[in-house]
């Protein structure tokens, strides 16, 4: 059983014996020592990811409406394996659906803060862009990823269900080659991130380190 | 059409117990223009005498080139299905108004959303604190007098690519020859 076959996929045994490491940091994927081995488990690991995203139940703004008919039996997301769930921990993606005032960016902040890697964010509506038509308004943000990092922007106002299930197409892709999932990205130029956002919540109240 | 029977009716009851201006809008529609000190017991009298059961909306508007805020209560009669606006106006450096959230509960709404987005404060109102926005240490965004959109380019990083949006009132004018008043060039954001 010890001898490796042509196409580099590891035995059983080699699975077995592949020390994971269960570091906090750990990322995306499980890590293991052989590199032949790692992309067969990235592979594998990426291909269950991304036929299994769950998005968080939570609408910021106009967006939302969208998501039911992007749910419901015309346009049907379930076939790419997209669904709800209930509470943040149990979530992969977050959707930025539309316009985001800077009361909700708080607590958005604070859920996605939550969230278990891997983690997605996609940004919907022009809003989320560069203020689509709240480009003056005095309390909605401008850029989004000024303050979370966003894997796909989905543009438009508001963008189709047609729009919605390519902008979780492209979001499949990029993570079957392993660009997507910015949890370590955030957590490494957390610095940066914090300045935008203190810049724009006035009353800083977050705790100063999460157990990530 | 009627002669606005109902309407004129109304209208001079209320003539005949406050001093007010007023007239019949149209079917169904009756405008006056009060005091403020009058306000409440004009709806007082509305509601109990007259079976104005329902407070429809109260709105405000900010008059910046006469210094003043004018609120708009409105209300309505199910049964005779009459609607009656009352104006009043108060001045803009010491904007407090009577607290009417005693006649009808849902006014309590109405008065915390002015005093947060118009600075107009009312006595004894219930929960008068921080109610839509979070941490707001500016003016009042729904003055007149606050620049949106400067308040958005120094608190939001934006990004380029807005450069070529056109002011909608300057592109109608460059369009079809129309003048802009001289009140309107005064709050241009050019």
């Amino acid at each position: 059983m010890s001898e490796k076959n042509t196409i580099g996929i590891p035995t059983v045994e080699e699975i077995k014996q592949a020390q994971i490491d269960f570091s906090p940091r750990c990322t995306a994927a499980g890590r293991v020592n052989d590199k032949e081995t790692q992309k067969m488990v990235d592979y594998i690991l990426n291909f269950a990811r991304k036929h299994s995203l769950f998005v968080l139940a939570y609408g910021t703004g106009c967006g939302a409406i969208e998501i039911p008919a992007t749910m419901t039996s015309r346009y049907d997301a379930e076939r790419f394996g997209i669904r709800g769930a209930a509470t943040p921990r149990q979530a992969d993606i977050l959707m930025i659906t539309g316009y985001l005032s800077t009361k909700t960016l708080k607590r958005v902040i604070r859920v996605y803060e939550q969230m278990q890697d891997p983690k997605y964010v996609i940004a919907f509506g022009s809003c989320t862009i560069n203020g689509g038509m709240y480009f003056d308004s005095y309390n909605t943000i401008k850029a989004l990823d000024r303050y979370l990092p966003v894997d796909v922007y989905i543009a438009g106002c508001m963008p189709r269900p047609e729009s919605v299930i390519r902008g979780f197409v492209k979001l499949q892709e990029l993570i079957q080659k392993g660009n997507a999932g910015n949890g370590e990205c955030y957590r490494e130029n957390l610095d940066w991130y914090r300045e935008n956002q203190q810049k724009v919540i006035k009353n800083w109240d977050f705790p100063e380190n999460y157990n990530w | 059409m009627s002669n606005f029977k109902k309407e004129t009716k109304i209208l001079k009851s209320l003539k005949d117990v406050f001093e007010i201006k007023g007239s019949v809008k149209s079917d169904k529609r009756i405008s006056i223009k009060a005091d403020k000190k009058n306000v409440s017991s004009i709806l007082l009298f509305l509601k109990n005498q007259k079976g104005f059961i329902h407070l429809n909306h109260i709105s405000c508007v900010d008059w910046i080139e006469q210094n003043e805020f004018e609120l708009v209560y409105i209300v309505w009669n199910p049964k005779t299905r009459l609607t009656v606006m009352v104006h009043t106006r108060i001045k803009r450096d010491e904007p407090v108004m009577e607290n009417i959230d005693t006649i009808w509960d849902q006014a309590n709404t109405y008065e915390r959303e002015f005093r947060e987005m118009f600075g107009i404060e009312f006595p004894g109102l219930i929960g008068a604190k921080e109610f839509i926005l979070e941490d707001w240490d500016n003016i009042p965004p729904m003055r007149k007098d606050f620049n949106s959109q400067q308040y958005a380019i120094d608190t939001f990083s934006t990004r380029p690519g807005r450069e070529n949006a056109q002011n909608v009132r300057e592109a109608i004018q460059k369009r079809s020859g129309e003048e802009i008043p001289d009140f309107a060039k005064k709050y241009s954001r050019d």
